[in-house]
């Protein structure tokens, strides 16, 4: 046994150590990966190849040298990174952000870039797992991107706070839970109303315009759920209504009949609902399913076709939404861009796509401020930018927050049309 | 040894080096790899080794690290926080180990499965532990002013708890615990029958997993500083179940590898999780199929090709055996050591009733297997039972060894009431038996076969794991002395490192009575041993049983042979559909009518005069 | 009174869909020895089939869900021919095997439809009111159709040929084999059935919860305890301990809404401790 085992094990330790051999000589290869596409004005961020630990810093310090020296005519591209769930249930909204920056940035490339710079996106998918996204954040750092322009989910976006913060690598996501600018991460801009924003306008229609007596809620216990619950609990708090009963689900439940049989009983004329589009949707058609006639009311989900594809066109009809970006045609920008949409990937853009794009633009105009710098220069270049979006006006307050208004929009026919 | 301490320190050396090679994010994701490999060697401890379906080994995971996470938010240090977020895990670990007391195999595997995702569930929903989004922003931890927020210093730090948790795996696996593990996997009810205490045993395995999940758990909360839900959910089992299994299940360096390997081949496809996981799951079905015993299986079987082509193949060959079996290697003849100069009752202490059993029937549904049966051996004597096939004979050492429990009756072994007893207390009250289809550890050496049964403590003694080591490796070498010294006196000691499955079937059976002898029994029950035997291995097991009753040892043995019967045995009890239709002297009992009529049915004329009847 | 109802009503409908994908799971046990934990996985791809007949093709639901089941019975005989080696290993590497082929269709089906997922309507919408309770319409016609099909299941094996073989492969092989029954005819029968009451599982579940890849994960296990819990092997336990699996789980989330997982699966494993062989016993598979 002495001598076989002997020869097996050793067998085993020289394969092993062959393999962790090529995984090291492969792997130093990806050391370099960073290097080619920093901003090349600083100095620094050559020699930051050399010591593979130190790329983060060395970044660091190219980016806040470079908008000072004046940088001899420089033709590399300027790397931006979109994160967002590419797969799992909430692909979809990634693949709107990504389409919605993608189309700033075509533009913008197509008229010249940044100063001569083409601009090159690279997207990664974070699976909505709050995990998967710390790692892509490292990831982001030692590539050598100067700016993210995602995630969608909060949950994600407060995960990746920490890491960008320390590497100084400004983001603008398309999240709206309060517990983002509560964070106080410099580097962390929203380009939505955060839910306190949505919830007041709700609340406020609901019960001031509306008149709805009882209202009912059910929110998810994610980030962006027990965002929507806190802020439209205290926004009914603040006009003197409780809800007729709260309830609690997951995020991805996809049986409600037991919350949506509580709502029922107490007769409620008004659901409040504080989850994610596909989630959203499935509450409301197992809602009708089980005979509640409650008219739906919510925030940005609400407002999105594939909550009216999920619920169904007859069962969302009616609900109302607070949204930023109601139609498409409410104005001469939100056709252009609609036209501009549609003429690259023949679909109608909505909420998302157009969150995503006054994103990309306010990064873009950025970028032109610093001329293509990223770190402390980018980030104040960001928080000065105002502008005219899709979804509202632009001024990014010191939490991050860019805009601080919302509509009312209602759906008819499956259309979200503004409410009279 | 010295060519393996060798390979393992090249590995070490490779393993410190590789960082330097990398930049931050690879880096990261070795420190990610490290950890999945140690909770892959959690799940090889109990399900490679121990044979216990964990498909709870994420939830282990789980719980190491929500314990700490929580802990160090509330404020605790971090590695008082650590040590009893070990602690928890191992209590879950042994809360999930009641179910596998009572089923196994694929009904423990959806029962584990289950248990997984009610603790996903829990976490999910439970205010303490973050609920859907988890809890981030966790401390550092703090290690004598290392900064371990650096993930280059983090991996120095796993690298340490990798090879720590390791050694101590290969420790237990390789020792008396650990082949007590093994010798369960591969046959729960001969490992019960010479002592192992299944039910404590799996409890171990289970809480010894836990805690290398718990390991693994603690490292995440300190290198990713963010736990949610997401980071243990089913996928994450299957994810690490398929590294195991790719890896080698039985391999405790190719789980790890397995893990490790699936860790970076992820990462690779990071934009593409879909091929990704198809080329994962089509690896498991592939492995499984065609190399289920994983990549290490398949290196050691190219090693083997190798070595047999290099070497002649000289173990076992070059001896004395003048039976070069072509059905496999042979020991040596037996040579009869006859400690006494006979006498039917040399050694033996007593003269009190080795065995006695009183009234017995056992029921199967509608089926009687055994009818009133009474039977009374004294010690140190050679008892014959037989008769025709379906006479429940296998039923009554089933019966007097603990595997079933009798309908009606009692039965006695040296005065102790044993009538409800199990296998392994029956072992420890000095009952040891062999059974009619060989159960051999097929996984484990001739020598591994006899070490596991000369192992008399109980499982408790495996407290010196972890407190005191060197105690567990010093009593493994004094045992080893005392097999070798077993295996020679059987003829065993040139295959002794062989796998049973080599040898020729009279060899097996010798080693199965070898490992029998090695409990130091005061019964031995023997079922059908000259079964497949030719004339002169017969004549050697003869000669064995002789030098086993005259070493103290009371024998009973089932046999359809009946010339050994009646030379072998001082009295014979005959069974007939569940009956005793005789019990005497051999040479009465073969002229005895209801026996002759039993086995040739009832048209046989006579047969001569009979001699007198001995009363007993 | 109306909730206990609703949510007995509601327990008995999932109870049907989880009873049908345990029968499919048994009859594949019974007759080739096979446990099967991709079976679940069938059930998803079942799904996305009816829904995409349903809701692409604008066929009627009924005949979506026909469809489907014939040509998951079609898929089911290619992956049976992939299974088939597995049918050889002991039972912890047919657990792992399977599972690994389940990872498999669970990525394969996100290739071909995207991991969105889809919304199917119910094919009847508007609930039910009697005697003053409310009671969703839906809920009874899976009860309805799941009914049918066990009854038709019971039919087939106990009164056709095909059936008897199915049955006759079950008991004894070799026995089958000699007295002229296609072995391998009939495994693959036995696999195309189960696939196809996989796929009514489907969907059925479909209008019921959400059609996503990771759906056949939740049908699949929730099936398996369901065929363990009424006697595995047991094709008349798979129904009742399907049944009495959605009762519990219905309640379960009835009484501990969002923590109804947890409590379901704890009192599986304690019911599965207090009698191993299931609410009907188990019937084990003679695999020479």
């Amino acid at each position: 046994m002495r001598v076989t085992t002997m020869s097996r094990r050793w067998l085993l330790a020289v394969s092993a150590c062959t393999v962790l051999v090529v995984v090291a000589g492969c792997s130093s290869s990806k050391k370099t990966s960073g290097t080619t596409s920093t901003p090349p004005a600083a100095v620094g961020s050559t020699s930051a190849a050399s010591g593979g630990a130190s790329t983060a810093s060395a970044s660091t310090a190219s980016a806040s040298t470079a908008g000072s020296s004046a940088a001899p005519a420089d033709t590399s591209a300027i790397k931006i990174a979109v994160i967002d769930a590419q797969s799992g249930q909430s692909s979809s909204l990634g693949k709107w952000e990504y389409d919605g920056v993608k189309l700033a940035v075509d533009q913008a490339n197509a008229a010249g870039g940044i100063n001569g710079r083409k601009v090159e996106l690279t997207v990664f998918d974070d699976q909505a797992d709050p995990t998967v996204s710390t790692n892509l954040a490292r990831k982001a750092v030692s590539g050598g991107f100067i700016a993210i322009l995602g995630p969608a989910e909060s949950a994600d976006a407060i995960a990746m706070s920490p890491i960008l913060q320390q590497a100084k690598i400004p983001y603008i996501t398309s999240g709206q839970s309060p517990a983002m600018p509560k964070l106080g991460d410099p580097y962390l801009f929203l380009n939505s109303p955060t839910s306190t924003t949505y919830d007041t306008t709700l609340a406020n229609y609901a019960v001031k315009t509306a008149n709805f007596t009882h209202i009912a809620m059910i929110t998810n216990n994610g980030a962006y759920g027990k965002g929507e619950h806190d802020a439209f609990t205290a926004a009914l708090k603040a006009l003197n209504v409780t809800p007729v009963t709260d309830q609690i689900v997951t995020p991805d439940q996809t049986d409600f009949s037991a919350a949506l049989t509580s709502i029922r009983q107490k007769n409620p004329d008004a659901l409040f609902i504080g989850a994610e589009e596909v989630e959203s949707g499935l509450i409301v058609k197992q809602a009708r399913g089980l005979g509640i006639k409650a008219t739906i009311i919510g925030a940005a989900p609400t407002s999105t076709p594939i909550f009216v594809q999920t619920a169904g066109t007859a069962n969302a009809e009616g609900a109302v939404s607070s949204t930023p970006y109601l139609t498409n045609d409410t104005n001469a920008q939100t056709k252009a861009f609609a036209a501009a949409y549609d003429a690259a990937y023949g679909t109608e853009p909505e909420l998302h796509g157009a969150k995503a794009y006054d994103g990309a633009e306010i990064m873009l105009q950025a970028l032109k401020t610093t001329n293509g710098a990223g770190g402390q220069a980018l980030d104040d270049a960001i928080r000065a930018v105002k502008y005219q979006g899709l979804v509202g006006n632009f001024a990014f307050d010191a939490t991050g927050v860019g805009v601080h208004e919302t509509q009312i929009g209602i759906i008819k026919n499956g259309v979200l049309t503004a409410a009279s | 040894m010295t060519r393996k301490a060798a390979g393992l320190v090249l590995l070490a050396v490779l393993a410190c080096l590789l960082p330097h090679q990398l930049n931050i994010y690879w880096i990261h994701v070795a420190d990610v790899a490290v950890i999945y490999g140690i909770l892959a060697l959690g799940l090889a401890l109990t399900m490679g080794a121990a044979g216990q379906v964990n498909l709870a080994q994420v939830a282990f995971f789980g719980v190491g690290a929500y314990a700490s996470a929580i802990l160090t938010t509330h404020g605790w240090p971090f590695w008082v926080a650590a040590i009893v977020a070990l602690l928890a895990a191992a209590l879950v670990g042994l809360l999930v180990s009641i179910p596998a007391l009572r089923v196994q195999s694929h009904y423990l595997g959806i029962v584990t499965l289950g248990l997984s995702l009610a603790f996903t569930n829990l976490v999910t929903n439970t205010a303490l532990t973050g609920q859907a989004d988890g809890l981030n922003s966790l401390v550092v931890p703090p290690l004598f002013g290392l900064n371990l927020s650096s993930d280059l210093v983090y991996y120095y730090v796993e690298i340490v708890a990798l090879a720590l948790c390791l050694a101590w795996a290969a420790f237990v696996v390789h020792t008396r615990l650990g082949r007590r593990f093994r010798a369960m996997r591969d046959d729960p009810l001969a490992a019960a029958s010479i002592g192992a205490e299944i039910p404590y045993l799996r409890i171990t395995a289970f809480v010894l997993g836990a805690v290398f999940g718990g390991v693994a758990g603690v490292l995440y909360a300190g290198l990713i500083r963010y736990v949610s839900p997401a980071s243990f959910s089913l996928s994450s089992m299957f994810f690490v179940l398929a590294g195991f299994i790719i890896g080698g299940r039985f391999s405790l360096l190719g789980a790890v590898g397995g893990a490790v390997f699936l860790v970076l081949l992820r990462e690779e496809l990071s934009n593409y999780e879909a091929y990704a996981q198809i080329l994962y799951g089509g690896l498991v079905v592939v492995i499984v199929v065609f190399a289920p015993t994983g990549l290490v299986g398949i290196v050691r079987s190219v090693a083997k090709a190798f070595k047999r082509r290099t070497e002649r193949f000289s173990e076992g060959r070059a001896q004395v055996s003048d039976e070069a079996s072509p059905t496999g290697l042979s020991a040596r003849p037996y040579r009869a050591v006859r400690l006494s100069d006979g006498g039917s009752l040399a050694g033996v202490a007593d003269s009190s009733a080795a065995l006695l059993i009183e009234h017995v029937t056992k029921r199967f549904r509608g089926l009687t297997a055994l009818e009133d049966v009474d039977l009374l051996v004294p010690a140190g004597q050679i008892r014959g039972i037989v008769g025709p096939n379906g006479s429940g004979k296998t039923t009554l050492f089933n019966i007097i060894s603990g595997i079933y429990a009798p309908t009606t009756g009692t039965t006695e072994v040296f005065g102790f009431r044993t009538t409800r007893a199990t296998s392994y207390r029956l072992a420890r009250r000095g009952v040891a038996r062999t059974f009619q289809n060989l159960r051999l550890f097929g996984r484990l050496t001739v020598r591994d076969n006899v070490l596991v049964a000369l192992d008399q403590s109980r499982t408790i003694w495996a407290w010196r794991y972890l407190l005191w080591p060197f105690g567990v490796l010093r009593a493994d070498a004094v045992m080893r002395q005392e097999a070798d010294a077993l295996l020679a006196l059987y003829g065993l000691l040139e295959v002794a490192d062989s796998l049973p499955g080599v040898l020729s079937y009279g060899t097996q059976r010798r080693v199965e009575i070898a490992r029998a002898m090695a409990r130091r029994p005061r019964i031995l029950l023997l079922d059908e041993p000259a079964a497949g035997l030719n004339g002169q291995e017969m004549h050697q097991l003869a000669e064995i049983v002789r030098d086993v009753r005259a070493s103290g040892v009371t024998v009973v043995l089932i046999e359809h042979n009946m010339g050994l019967v009646m030379s072998l045995c001082d009295q014979v009890t005959v069974l007939a559909s569940g009956r005793v239709i005789a019990d005497n002297v051999p040479e009465v009992v073969a002229y005895d009518e209801a026996v002759i009529a039993a086995y040739l049915g009832e048209s046989s004329g006579d047969n001569g005069p009979r001699p007198a009847q001995v009363n007993t | 009174m109306q909730l206990f109802f609703q949510t007995l009503v509601g327990g008995i409908g999932f109870g049907a869909v989880y009873a049908l994908v345990g029968m499919g799971f048994t009859i594949v046990y019974r007759t080739m020895g096979l446990v099967n934990f991709a079976h679940g996985q069938i059930a998803m791809i079942g799904a996305f089939l009816s829904a995409t007949f349903f809701l692409d093709t604008k066929l009627p639901f009924a005949v979506a869900a026909i469809m489907s089941m014939a040509a998951t019975a079609v898929v089911g005989l290619a992956i049976e021919g992939i299974l088939r080696p597995l049918e050889a290993r002991d039972f912890d590497l047919m657990l792992i095997g399977t599972l690994g082929f389940g990872v498999v269709l669970e990525a394969v089906a996100t290739r071909i439809w995207g991991a969105t997922g889809r919304a199917v309507p119910a094919p009847v919408d508007r609930p039910l009111q009697i005697f003053g309770i409310i009671i969703r319409t839906y809920d009874l016609v899976v009860i309805g159709v799941g009914a049918v099909a066990t009854v038709a299941v019971w039919v087939l094996l106990n009164r056709t040929k095909a059936g008897a073989a199915m049955q006759a492969v079950a008991m004894d092989r070799d026995a089958a084999t000699s007295v002229g029954i296609r072995v391998g005819r009939s495994n693959a029968m036995a696999f195309a059935l189960g696939a196809g009451l996989a796929a009514l599982a489907g969907s059925l579940a479909a209008p019921l919860l959400y059609v996503t890849p990771s759906l056949g994960s939740s049908l699949g296990i929730k099936g398996f305890c369901a065929a363990i819990l009424g006697g595995f092997g047991n094709i008349n336990g798979a129904v009742i301990g399907g049944l009495a699996f959605g009762i519990l789980d219905g309640f379960a989330a009835g009484h501990f809404q969002q923590y109804s997982d947890t409590v379901t699966f704890l009192v599986f494993a304690v019911a599965i401790m207090v009698r191993p062989t299931g609410i009907l016993g188990e019937l084990t598979v003679n695999r020479a």
